[in-house]
C-alpha cells in the first residue's frame, strides 16, 4: 500500500490538536471513558484515513495527550491513580490492534479488488479471442492486450514453425529453436541469448532480456511461439507474469483455432474438388462413346483388308477400355457401383470370360484347367464385375507374354472360396514392385512404352473383387512368369 | 429374305449414318428419326421390321419409347446403349424390347444382332409350331423330347422349361426375371430364384460339346441369356 502523503498527516495532527482542545476545555465535566472513546475515534478514522502508521502514531500521541492534559494532576506524566495506568496502557494497546487490523483488513480488500480486476481483464480477453469472426484477428487481438498491458514495443506470435508473415527475419533462429524445443528462449540486452530448460517464464527479472521467446502449446505440442520485446529489459512482476502464462494459453488457443480452420477450408475445398472431377469424368466418358462408336463404324466400313482402318478400330477399343476403366474407378470410389452378388456357375464365367477373349490377342492360345475333376463349382458373386476382372487380367497376361506361349487358367476351390488363377510366361514382377502395383496410375518403369493403359487396371481389379469379398493377388512364377489368382467367396448348393 | 424395312431412332446423325451403311448391302429400306415422338409416328405410319432405337434421345426416357411401340406393333426392338447400366438394360428388355448392343458396337455385331431378329420375326410362323431345331438340338414340343447330336437327352422338368423358352424365343436376349417368370410360374419355389444360373449350368453340361466354351446359350454377362439363332449357329463353324 503506497505511503500517505504528508498533508494528511498534518490534517490528522491539526485534528488530533483541536479534539485535545476541545477536551481539555471540557475535563471537568467528562469521565475517563469519554475521553479514551473520543480518542479511539480519532485513531480509528486516522487508520482509516491515513494507513497504519499513521494510525500508531496517532495513538501513541494520544497516549501522551491524554495523560499530560486529561488524566490528574494535570501537566505531568505523573498519575494520582494508578488505576489510570491501565486505562491508558488498554488505550495504547486498543489503537495498536485497530490500526493492525484495519490496515490487514484493507490489504485483503486491495488484493481482491486486483484479482477480481486480472479475472475481469481474462474473462474479456478470453471472449474477445473467441468471438471475433476469424482466429486471425483473434491473434491480433490477443497481441494487442499483451502489448498494452505489459507496455511492450513488440509482441507477434509466430505460427507454423516460421516467424510471421510481415515478420522482418526470414526465420529468427530464437523463434526456430523454441518452437522445436517447446522451451523459453531469451534475447538479452548484450545480444547473447539464454535457451532455458523450461516452458515457463523464470520470475522477476530476467537477465536484462529484450526478447522473449515463449512457446505456445496445446496438447503438449508446439504449435506456435509468442515473441515479446521491449527497449528496455524487461522487469516483469508476478502478477504481470501470470497474466501473460494465462494470456500465452489463450493465444496457443487461437493459434489452434486458425490451425483448425485452415485446415477445415482445404478440405472442403479438395473435397469439392474431388466431386467435381468425378463428375467431370463420368460425364467425359459418357460422351466419348458416341463418337467412338463412330469412329469404329466407318474404319470397318473402309477396312476391307487396309490394316490401317484396322488400327484405327483397335485403337478406338483400346480408348474404349480405358474410358471404361477411368469411369469404373470414379463409380467404385463412389460407391455407386451397384454390385450383385448373386450364385453363379465358375463354367459361366469362364465360359464368357473365353467368349470375350477368343480371337481378341492375335491368335494367343489360352487354356483352362478345371481341378477337382469337373465337379460344378459355384461361388457368390457379381458375374459381370468378376469378369471384367478376369478379363483385365487375361489382356495382362497377354500384354506381357512372349509370343507362342499360351495363357494359362488353372480354377479350383481352397477352403471358402474360388480361385481363378490366370498365369503366363511373361517377365513377371520384380520384387520391388509387387507391393505397388495394385495401386491407381501404377506403370512399371520398365515396362514398355507400347504396352499401352493407363495403369488402372489392377487397381480396378482389387478393388472390384474386395467389394465381393474377394481378392486379387501376385505370386511369381516357378519357371518363369507371374500368377495373377481372383479368388471368391465359394458357395454351396443344396442337396437335389 | 425379301428387302426390310428398317427404323433408326437416333439424335445423333452420326449414328444414324453408321447404321444406314451397315444395312445398305442388304437393300434394306432405312427410315430415320432423330427425336422419340418422331419414331413413334413413324414406327406407326409405316410398320417397320426392325426398330433400331438409341437411349440417349433428348425428348423421353428409352423405357418409356420401348412401352408405347410395344402398346400396337411386334416388331423387333434393338437397344443401342452407351453409359446405361445393366439394370437400365434389364429394365428395358422387360419393358418389350428384345436385344441390345452396347456403344462402342462393331458394325458386324450390330448386323448379326439385327438379322438375328428379323429372321424370328418372319419365321414367327402359326402358333404351335411342335419342332424346333437349332445347330444339332432338336426339341419336340409334343413328345417333350430333346435329342442332341441325334442322342436322345433327358432333362428335368425345370430343364426342359428353361430350355423351351430360350429356344422359342432364340435371338432375343431374356433376362433373369423373364425366365424365372416363365419357368417357375405356378411352380412351388422356395429360393429356387437365386438357383436360375445354377440350373441354366447343369442344361449347358448336358446340351454344350464344351460347357465352358457355349455355342446355343450365350451368356449377357449382368443381364441374361441369349440362345443362339439356327443361322447364327451355323456362322459360328
Amino acid at each position: 500500500m503506497p505511503r500517505a502523503p504528508v498533508w494528511r498527516w498534518l490534517v490528522w495532527g491539526l485534528v488530533l490538536a483541536g479534539v485535545t482542545l476541545l477536551l481539555v476545555q471540557l475535563r471537568g465535566r467528562l469521565d475517563k471513558a469519554h475521553i479514551t472513546l473520543v480518542f479511539l475515534l480519532v485513531v480509528l478514522a486516522g487508520t482509516l484515513s491515513g494507513g497504519r502508521a499513521l494510525g500508531l502514531v496517532l495513538g501513541a500521541i494520544s497516549f501522551l495527550l491524554f495523560n499530560w492534559f486529561l488524566l490528574p494532576p494535570y501537566h505531568t506524566f505523573a498519575l494520582n491513580d494508578p488505576l489510570d495506568w491501565l486505562v491508558l496502557v488498554a488505550f495504547l494497546i486498543v489503537s495498536a490492534v485497530v490500526a493492525e487490523i484495519l490496515h490487514r483488513l484493507r490489504g485483503e480488500a486491495d488484493a481482491a479488488r486486483r484479482r477480481a480486476a486480472e479475472v475481469d481483464r481474462f474473462a474479456t480477453l478470453g471472449a474477445e479471442a473467441l468471438k471475433v469472426g476469424r482466429a486471425e484477428e483473434a491473434l491480433a487481438a490477443i497481441t494487442d492486450v499483451v502489448r498494452a498491458e505489459l507496455e511492450l514495443d513488440r509482441c507477434r506470435i509466430h505460427t507454423s514453425r516460421v516467424p510471421d508473415r510481415e515478420g522482418t527475419s526470414p526465420a529468427d533462429p530464437l523463434v526456430t529453436w523454441t518452437a522445436e524445443h517447446g522451451r523459453v528462449a531469451i534475447l538479452r540486452a548484450d545480444g547473447t541469448s539464454r535457451l532455458t530448460g523450461t516452458a515457463d517464464l523464470p520470475e522477476g527479472r530476467m537477465d536484462d532480456a529484450l526478447s522473449v521467446f515463449l512457446p505456445l502449446a496445446v496438447r503438449e505440442s508446439t504449435i506456435g511461439v509468442l515473441e515479446l520485446g521491449a527497449r528496455r529489459p524487461l522487469d516483469l512482476s508476478p502478477a504481470q507474469l501470470r497474466f501473460l502464462t494465462a494470456l500465452a494459453h489463450y493465444a496457443a488457443l487461437a493459434v489452434e483455432r486458425a490451425r483448425l480452420e485452415a485446415e477445415a477450408g482445404r478440405i472442403e475445398v479438395l473435397q469439392e474438388a474431388d466431386r467435381l472431377k468425378d463428375a467431370l469424368l463420368a460425364s467425359v466418358s459418357h460422351d466419348l462413346r458416341t463418337p467412338l462408336t463412330t469412329i469404329k463404324a466407318l474404319a470397318h466400313e473402309m477396312a476391307g483388308g487396309d490394316e490401317r482402318a484396322l488400327a484405327i478400330e483397335e485403337e478406338a477399343n483400346r480408348l474404349n477400355r480405358m474410358v471404361a476403366n477411368l469411369l469404373d474407378l470414379t463409380r467404385l470410389k463412389s460407391g455407386e457401383l451397384g454390385l450383385h452378388h448373386e450364385i453363379n456357375a465358375v463354367d459361366e464365367l469362364i465360359g464368357a470370360l473365353l467368349q470375350r477373349v477368343s480371337g481378341a490377342f492375335d491368335g494367343r492360345e489360352i487354356t483352362v484347367r478345371l481341378e477337382d475333376g469337373g465337379t460344378l463349382l459355384v461361388g457368390r458373386f457379381d458375374l459381370a464385375q468378376s469378369l471384367r476382372i478376369l478379363v483385365n487380367l487375361v489382356e495382362n497376361a497377354h500384354k506381357y507374354s512372349p509370343a507362342g506361349t499360351p495363357v494359362e487358367i488353372a480354377v479350383g476351390r481352397a477352403g471358402a472360396f474360388l480361385s481363378i488363377a490366370v498365369a503366363d510366361r511373361g517377365p513377371g514382377v520384380p520384387a520391388t514392385e509387387a507391393g505397388s502395383i495394385f495401386e491407381p496410375f501404377y506403370r512399371s518403369p520398365g515396362a514398355l512404352p507400347d504396352v499401352g493403359g493407363a495403369g488402372l487396371g489392377l487397381a480396378i481389379a482389387r478393388q472390384l473383387a474386395r467389394a465381393q469379398e474377394g481378392d486379387v493377388s501376385y505370386a511369381a512364377r516357378p519357371g518363369g512368369g507371374a500368377i495373377f489368382t481372383l479368388t471368391l467367396p465359394a458357395a454351396e448348393l443344396p442337396s437335389e | 429374305m425379301p428387302s426390310p424395312t428398317l427404323l433408326v431412332i437416333d439424335d445423333e446423325a452420326q449414328i444414324r449414318r453408321v447404321v444406314r451403311n451397315a444395312f445398305k448391302d442388304a437393300g434394306a429400306r432405312i427410315l430415320e428419326a432423330a427425336t422419340a415422338s418422331q419414331g413413334i409416328d413413324l414406327a406407326a405410319a409405316e410398320r417397320p421390321d426392325l426398330i433400331v432405337l438409341d437411349l440417349g434421345l433428348p425428348d423421353m426416357p428409352g423405357v418409356d419409347v420401348c412401352r408405347e411401340i410395344r402398346r400396337w406393333s411386334v416388331a423387333p426392338i434393338l437397344v443401342l446403349s452407351a453409359r446405361h447400366s445393366d439394370e437400365e438394360k434389364v429394365r428395358l428388355l422387360d419393358a418389350g424390347a428384345d436385344d441390345y448392343v452396347t456403344k462402342p458396337f462393331s458394325t458386324s455385331e450390330l448386323q448379326a444382332r439385327s438379322r438375328a431378329l428379323l429372321r424370328r420375326a418372319q419365321g414367327r410362323g402359326p402358333a404351335g409350331e411342335s419342332r424346333i431345331e437349332i445347330g444339332g438340338l432338336i426339341l419336340d414340343l409334343t413328345a417333350r423330347s430333346l435329342t442332341v447330336d441325334e442322342n436322345p437327352v433327358h432333362l428335368t422338368p425345370i430343364e426342359w422349361d428353361l430350355l423351351r423358352e430360350m429356344m422359342v424365343n432364340a435371338g432375343r436376349t431374356l433376362t433373369h426375371q423373364h425366365l424365372f417368370g416363365q419357368v417357375w410360374r405356378g411352380r412351388q419355389f422356395g429360393n429356387a430364384q437365386q438357383y436360375l444360373r445354377v440350373y441354366v449350368a447343369h442344361l449347358r453340361r448336358k446340351i454344350e460339346v464344351d460347357s465352358l466354351r457355349p455355342r446355343y446359350i450365350h451368356t449377357e454377362p449382368g443381364v441374361g441369356y441369349r440362345f443362339a439363332t439356327a443361322a447364327e449357329f451355323a456362322a459360328q463353324d
